[in-house]
């Protein structure tokens, strides 16, 4: 455990989520949006859940979504946020068990529940592949993890006009957004944590905002301000503020006079393993040819696959 | 089920429960509302029905404080 590397104060994030308990609510529509897309995506995988955990629940924005799924879709739905005041918040929105825990120390028991749900929480875990390994541990065999998370383009417009802004006014930039993981990673990360049948895509949600400031205010409202821990520990002065918004809207600004703001979504889907479920074959197993079932000469495309 | 307690933790949620950091059993003291984990030697306060399972949050247990049974 010393020689963890720490990017993430989680102290600090656990104190971002703890104020924004009060502010989120006008602040919240990007993570119900995350919440429903995910949601759908559950609705696409044809079996019930009899327990269900959704982990970084905010004020409970996956049990507001799931109430459109069908009856008996998930049996018992419990919640946990790394903010006390965040998890009493979203009980008190749904009477459902709710507790605090931290992704990075997960207090759940081997194969205990049937399904995990993740909504915009898991970009801020030190060690994701530590959590992910947790994650699939607390699966039942043939459980399924399910999580929205953000990935690298989040927030690129933000990242330049700051690098920008900071190296022509105070001659050095500090880092200012987090470095989330990225797609190519994804897929990857979950075999790792031992997950079956991994799946990661992402699409793209881009917010238009009065001008950066808005932006900005957004993400203290959302507790989604920087908690890195190699972050700049001084206040940023006035100008510099206004020097980021002026690079901001000069790069990228909309021609309506609105500043865009991307954030990228990754879905990543994986299933604790079992006995019985679908394998990928060897390569060199097939016993008939492609070109036959589509009746057309085959091509040869260099060397054939041979058993490993 | 309408009038049950908003303050009582949920059995169901106690059943998956262990603790964080040693993932050991835990043992519940309802008069206390804690959660005990003999191993690491701390306890979890729930508060208004809601466990929190941080170690920062936890209560370092007395060494008088010793199991009945020897578990954990």
């Amino acid at each position: 455990m010393a020689d963890r590397i720490e990017v993430f104060d989680r102290r600090l994030l656990r104190q971002r989520r703890e104020r924004a308990v009060a502010t989120l609510a006008a602040h919240d529509f990007l993570f119900a949006e995350v919440a429903t897309r995910l949601v759908d995506r559950l609705a696409d995988i044809r079996r019930d859940f009899s327990t269900a955990l959704d982990l970084g629940c905010h004020t409970g924005f996956i049990a507001k979504a799931a109430e459109g799924l069908p009856a008996g879709k998930i049996g018992t739905l419990f919640q946990a946020d790394l903010s006390p005041r965040m998890a009493a918040a979203a009980r008190s929105n749904a009477d459902i068990p709710t507790l605090a825990a931290d992704e990075e120390y997960l207090p759940f028991r081997d194969a205990g529940l049937d399904l995990i749900l993740s909504c915009a929480s898991l970009h801020f875990v030190n060690d994701l592949p530590g959590a992910l390994i947790q994650i699939q541990r607390a699966l039942k065999p043939d459980g399924v993890f399910l999580a929205a998370l953000f990935g690298g383009a989040t927030l690129t417009e933000l990242r330049q006009a700051w690098l920008a802004a900071e190296t022509s006014l105070e001659g050095g930039a500090g880092p200012r957004v987090a470095p989330f993981a990225d797609l190519s990673d994804a897929a990857g990360l979950l075999q790792r944590a031992g997950f079956a049948m991994p799946v990661a895509d992402s699409d793209t949600i881009t917010v238009t905002y009065d001008n950066p400031l808005k932006l900005m205010s957004d993400l203290r409202g959302m507790g989604e301000t920087n908690v890195l821990i190699e972050r700049r520990r001084t206040p940023t002065r006035r100008a510099t503020l206004t020097a980021v918004a002026e690079h901001y809207m000069a790069q990228f600004g909309g021609d309506d006079g609105r500043a865009p703001a991307t954030f990228q979504i990754l879905y990543l889907t994986g299933w604790a393993p079992a006995e019985g479920q679908p394998q990928a074959l060897k390569p060199g197993s097939a016993t008939s040819r492609l070109a036959d079932i589509f009746d057309t000469p085959e091509q040869s495309a260099g060397e054939k696959a041979g058993p490993r | 089920m309408a009038t049950q307690n908003r303050a009582a933790v949920d059995p169901k949620l106690l059943e998956i429960l262990v603790c964080p950091l040693t993932k050991g059993p835990l043992r519940y003291d309802e008069a206390k509302q804690e959660l005990i984990s003999q191993k690491a030697g701390l306890a979890y306060p729930i508060r208004d029905g809601i466990p929190i399972m941080l170690v920062d949050e936890a209560r370092e247990l007395n060494p008088d404080e010793t199991p009945s049974t020897a578990s954990g």
